[in-house]
């Protein structure tokens, strides 16, 4: 699909998941990093991590509530470190989160042609998911992988040394 | 090069993931010869060996953790390892936590001892999710064999270490910013004094080091600290370092090297320039650097002599840029990325990086203006120096030397009012 | 004791002082925006830098005047070319992405960014070819009921946020995204609506944060701004009455560390209002003698006076007397209430308030809790309405005339406000005609209405005036100078912001009138002197004087005042004599 052309209307987007609650396993992680540190607050960046994990890869405002909640922090709080750090996202994102370096290592050996090829394949723009939900994209600042550069991330997944035709063959493995 | 690899020796030995295998390199040997040593005795011989901080400051080491005070016996002290690495151009302790944890856990711990800590978090950053799960696998074989725990090797000595992990900030790397964070805050570096010896992590005396200065330790203290100031160029620049080096060479890679190799040396261990083409510049420790020309390819790189040559050895990461660049655009890439990475709370930061970026973007499509050099020049100038943190200073170091070290690209911009370099869509 | 000089002026400050307050000592205005003396130290704005020298070793690099402690031999210097230079980099800073929309903006002519820029800042601009950031949709947010928020205009100095974590302690502001696009806000669907909530708007130093209740109301420096004390509730927080030819359009807060420190709440500043949305009394009325039925005439205060003076005679014989005293009283008024209930010689004497919903306004000792709906209740029972003082004060030379009553027999302002006690009444003086909200409950006023006879005075037209046969017009707080006690035994004085219209008396007067009816030796009083009396004859004063009562203020000689005290106040109400 090329880019200029206009996006057929996305099929209607389900409910975005809601706050589901804490698992017992996440309850027993909570528990398990309460010891680790002198105080609750220190809690907050791994408790954010679990319920992003929790709502499927962001973090929904009744999610960060409820960290609030359960460290007892006020709510500004939360939503004021949610909103510090890139990887806690607070707008849906796709089953798979790409993140492709484009700083300057990376720059200069093609990630930019890497990004055009994204573009061009899951035809979004960045962080935008796709209308099946698989995909969302966003350029990223340096993933230390510089020697392997172009680089890209998809979910917990280094790929390196990448090539337009490769980065494609990445995508098409995504489910 | 006949030179024998330290840090990196068991890099590529998969057996080292074990504590099986990482013992039988000799591992934990250093631990136990530190525990039954006067922990005093080890801060003097890390003092003596002259380690410097691999993070990019280059401050000693053993200076720093001389600083805790040790007055009150019932005082929390913590150690906080700075594995937040983010710095452009840097992946040198990656490669070491991944391949090497147990040589990192040892470094903490022996730096524990020494100054009488008795937590240790290894601050990674969040996107490094395999060397966060290798080093959570190691710290749990370590705490099964009773290196970590209450009495540390069958010592009087208390141990616990934890992998923190970040989420996505250059900022944490800055140490207080880091503490921010450990604490659970937005990572915004607080104001010194007070400094971290004396009130850091959860207000009680810290020491903040580097994966790679941590690392340094057991063989500072297994082989002693006249070994280690038997590498390197000079008293103040001493042991084996990690030189991470990426862009146009044809073997992009970490390089383990005695400091003060010269730049030269380091470009033909890997590879030279790619393509056979011609070196234009290059940054020598990461994005917050000045970046230096192809004249200054015979650079000693160690501390010194890289400030001397007006920029900093900082995490000896290597940026290579061959001819095809365009200066204009590969600065503004590193201000897109200071102004995206400024936390926001102080003035100078949080707007003049920006405005670097909105000037450096202009000039790059072609509305560039006269007076821009000038201008780029004095907001640098006001940003550096004036700002809370150290990221102030680092962002205005490539649109200075951009600047000053490469006028002509910018006149070029100006006066074709377009970029005279190959163009790309995203920028 | 570290000792230094600043800008070559020595100064010697306590331990851990910072550079500004100790520059405050000497006159060297070091200028700031994120530094706030009761909010932690964040190192922000970088407005605040400055040279520093020790020992003749200049430091490297400029230092932040609100994070470096002030040490011994400092030398610090703001007048450098570094320095200069500095600032205007910041204001540069500063004002690249601020719009210039000064001219429909509230904070100006009381705005930081003006200020500075005007003394350290240039006037023209080299932000010429990039667009200002905007904060689209963010241009007037409603962060709650009473503060709105207009991002564009934000400096991220975060004094707001700190303060809602900090004094308020109920967070509802943060700091959100980080770097240029750092913004504040509250959590959505948060409101910010806490009691204290509109001192973010005064720590604000430009016009991102305005006041609901003063937005677009006047221009600032249109303004004429004179101390006071808020009405609103016993704590008695230090103010600034800010009008425009007696058209009061905000109170601010004014320091005080004893009482409210830089704080006030939200009741307080809106207690201005009734002014305007009451309906002002403004001519004496008195009824026909011969019938109640009768309507009250407006006369002048000559007739007024003789009517007052004449029915306290007269009726006198025929029944009790009782006031009805108020704690919106002056402690002056309510002395020469008082003086005036002896001479008639009444124990029915009571100060009726409205219970509070006790904010707590937060200070340097933990902070003071108000539990009554008016600022002067204490010190109105204290020098003479409270219920069953009945001896006589001879040396005032006043007629003895007792009518014989029990003191626990008083008709108090129970009996009157919710019992039968007004039907015993020969005359009912009520001293404020808006003393509670039962001035305005129509059952109240029937009762009151019992009373042979109804005198009300009073700013206020309420339906407790109109239903008087003598009304007399008296000045609102803000038209007359007087004292007031606070909860914890501290007397406050506050004078006149501007005249009272005319025909209007302050109460003060009014009662020195009527007084000098009984014996011409009262003569004309202002509440000056009454004050230097009252310190004069009550121990609990001694020493006091009016002219030079501190403008933060006095504690009395009270059992427990120099302590916090919250409600035990009432177990404490000392005697005097």
């Amino acid at each position: 699909m090329s880019v200029s052309e206009p996006r057929p209307t996305p099929p209607a987007v389900a409910a975005p998941p809601l706050w589901p609650g804490w698992t017992p396993e996440s309850r027993d992680q909570l528990a398990d990093l309460r010891t680790r540190y002198p105080t609750a607050e220190a809690v907050l960046l791994p408790a954010l991590h679990i319920a992003q994990r929790i709502c499927g890869g962001w973090l929904p405002d009744e999610a960060i509530r409820a960290v609030a909640q359960e460290l007892e922090l006020p709510e500004s709080k939360v939503y004021g470190v949610v909103t510090f750090y890139d990887l806690f996202h607070q707008n849906p994102v796709g089953r798979h989160r790409i993140r492709v370096c484009t700083n300057l290592s990376c720059q200069i050996r093609g990630a930019e042609e890497i990004m055009e090829v994204l573009h061009q394949e899951l035809g979004v723009g960045e962080e935008e998911v796709t209308p099946d939900g698989r995909c969302s994209y966003v350029h990223f600042e340096c993933l230390g992988s510089c020697d392997t550069a172009p680089m890209m991330m998809v979910d917990d997944d280094y790929h390196e040394n990448l090539t337009p035709k490769r980065a494609r063959e990445i995508l098409k493995g995504l489910k | 090069m006949a030179f024998e690899r330290v840090l990196t020796r068991n890099v590529g030995n998969s057996d080292a993931l074990t504590l099986r295998g990482y013992r039988k390199t000799g591992g934990y040997d250093a631990l136990e010869k530190a525990l039954r040593m006067e922990p005093d005795a080890i801060i003097e011989e890390v003092k003596k060996s002259g380690l410097r901080g691999r993070g990019g400051a280059g401050f000693p080491a053993g200076m720093k953790w001389s600083f805790i005070p040790q007055k009150d016996p019932n005082q929390a002290r913590y150690l906080v390892c700075n594995a937040d690495e983010s710095e452009p151009g840097t992946f040198k302790d990656r490669l070491l936590m991944e391949n090497d944890p147990h040589q990192l856990i040892e470094g903490c711990a022996i730096c524990c001892y020494a100054v009488r800590a008795e937590t240790c978090y290894i601050y990674i950053r969040g996107e490094y999710t395999k060397a966060a799960a290798v080093l959570e696998r190691a710290l749990k074989e370590a705490y099964e064999d009773g290196i970590l725990g209450d009495g540390v090797m069958k010592s009087k000595f208390k141990l616990n270490m934890y992998v923190h992990r970040g989420a996505g900030a250059y900022i944490c790397g800055e140490e207080t910013g880091m503490l921010e964070s450990l604490e659970g805050k937005r990572g915004q570096p607080r104001v010194k004094p007070p400094f971290p010896a004396v009130v850091g992590a959860f207000g009680s005396p810290t020491v903040i080091n580097n994966v790679e200065t941590l690392c340094n330790v057991p063989h500072i203290v297994s082989r002693g600290a006249d070994w280690f100031k038997s590498i390197g160029t000079d008293e103040r620049n001493t042991g084996p370092k990690l030189y991470a080096i990426s862009g146009h060479v044809e073997r992009p890679g970490t390089y383990e090297h005695p400091i003060g190799i010269t730049f030269r040396e380091m470009l033909d261990a890997a590879g030279g320039v790619w393509r056979g083409r011609n070196l234009k510049a290059f940054i020598p420790g990461g994005a917050s650097a000045p970046i230096l020309p192809a004249s200054s390819i015979d650079i000693k790189m160690d501390f010194d002599t890289v400030a001397k040559a007006g920029s900093m050895l900082g995490s000896a990461a290597v940026i290579v840029m061959d001819e095809t660049v365009c200066m204009v655009r590969s600065v503004a890439r590193l201000a897109k990325f200071f102004n995206h990475e400024s936390c926001g709370q102080c003035t100078p930061c949080r707007e003049g990086t920006n405005w670097m970026e909105l000037i450096l973007k202009r000039l790059e499509h072609g509305e560039g203006r006269e007076s821009d050099a000038a201008l780029l020049k004095s907001v640098a100038g006001n940003v550096g120096g004036n700002s809370l943190c150290a990221l102030g200073d680092a962002a205005v170091g490539p649109v200075k030397s951009l600047v000053e070290r490469f006028p002509d690209e910018i006149d070029a911009h100006v006066r074709e009012r377009r970029c005279p370099f190959p163009q790309y869509r995203y920028f | 004791m570290p000792k230094l000089t600043i800008n070559d002026r020595t100064v010697e400050v306590p331990p851990g002082t910072n550079l500004i307050d100790a520059g405050i000592k000497v006159g060297v205005q070091i200028p700031h925006y994120c530094y706030h003396p009761r909010l932690s130290v964040v190192g922000q704005c970088r407005m605040c830098l400055v040279e520093i020298s020790q020992g003749g070793k200049k430091m490297p690099k400029l230092q932040a005047g609100c994070s470096t402690p002030a040490g011994e031999g400092m030398e610090v210097r703001t007048d450098t070319p570094e320095v200069r230079e500095a600032q205007k980099g910041m204001m540069e800073f500063f004002l690249i992405n601020h719009p210039l929309d000064c001219p429909i903006c509230d904070q100006a002519g009381e705005c930081g960014l003006q200020d500075y820029s005007f003394k350290h800042g240039v006037a023209y601009s080299r932000f010429q070819y990039e667009d200002k950031r905007t904060y689209p949709g963010r241009e007037r947010i409603p962060l709650g009921p009473n503060v709105i928020l207009n991002m564009n205009r934000c400096i991220q100095c975060t004094r707001c946020v700190r303060f809602t974590h900090e004094i308020a302690k109920t967070g509802e502001l943060g700091f959100f995204n980080r770097g240029a696009r750092t913004e504040i806000g509250t959590f959505p669907g948060r409101e910010l609506d806490n009691p204290l909530s509109t001192c973010v708007v005064d720590i604000c130093p430009v016009g991102a944060l305005t006041s609901t209740r003063f937005r677009f109301a006047e221009r600032v420096f249109y303004l004429d701004k004179k101390p006071s004390i808020c009405t609103g509730c016993d704590v008695g927080c230090n103010i600034t009455v800010e009008h425009r030819r007696g058209d009061i359009k905000r109170y601010k807060p004014r320091f005080n560390p004893e009482v409210n420190d830089y704080w006030m709440c939200d009741y307080g500043r809106s207690t201005f209002e009734r002014y305007k949305t009451v309906p002002r009394l403004r001519t004496c009325r008195v009824r026909d003698e011969n019938g109640t039925n009768g309507s009250a005439t407006a006369t002048g205060w000559k007739e007024a006076i003789d009517a007052v003076h004449r029915l306290l005679r007269q009726r006198s014989a025929e029944g009790a007397v009782a006031f009805l005293g108020s704690g919106f009283l002056t402690n002056e008024e309510a002395w020469l209430a008082g003086r005036l209930a002896d001479i008639v010689g009444t124990p029915h004497r009571s100060v009726p308030v409205d219970p509070g919903a006790g904010w707590t306004i937060p200070n340097l000792k933990g902070g003071l809790t108000g539990g009554e709906l008016a600022p002067n209740r204490r010190g109105a029972e204290m020098l003479g309405l409270r219920p069953g003082l009945t001896e006589l004060d001879e040396t005032l030379g006043a007629p003895k005339k007792s009518n014989g009553k029990e003191a626990a027999d008083t008709i108090d302002h129970d009996e009157l406000l919710l019992g039968d006690g007004a039907s015993r009444c020969a005359v009912l003086v009520v001293l404020d005609s808006d003393f509670g909200k039962a001035a305005y409950s129509p059952e109240t006023v029937e009762r009151l209405r019992r009373a042979k006879t109804l005198i009300v005075l009073g700013w206020a037209d309420s339906p407790l005036a109109k239903a008087a046969d003598v009304a007399l017009p008296v000045a609102t707080h803000t038209e007359k100078d007087g004292t007031f006690v606070n909860l914890e035994w501290r007397a406050q004085r506050f004078n006149a912001a501007f005249p009272a219209p005319a025909q209007v008396r302050s109460t003060v007067e009014v009662l020195a009138d009527l007084l000098s009816r009984f014996d011409p030796a009262w003569g004309d009083l202002t509440a000056g002197k009454v004050f230097d009396r009252i310190a004069a004859e009550v121990p609990a004063f001694a020493g006091l004087q009016w002219r030079t009562l501190p403008a933060t203020g006095a504690s009395l000689h009270v059992p427990g005042s120099e302590a916090m005290m919250s409600d035990t106040a009432a177990q404490s109400v000392p005697e005097i004599s």
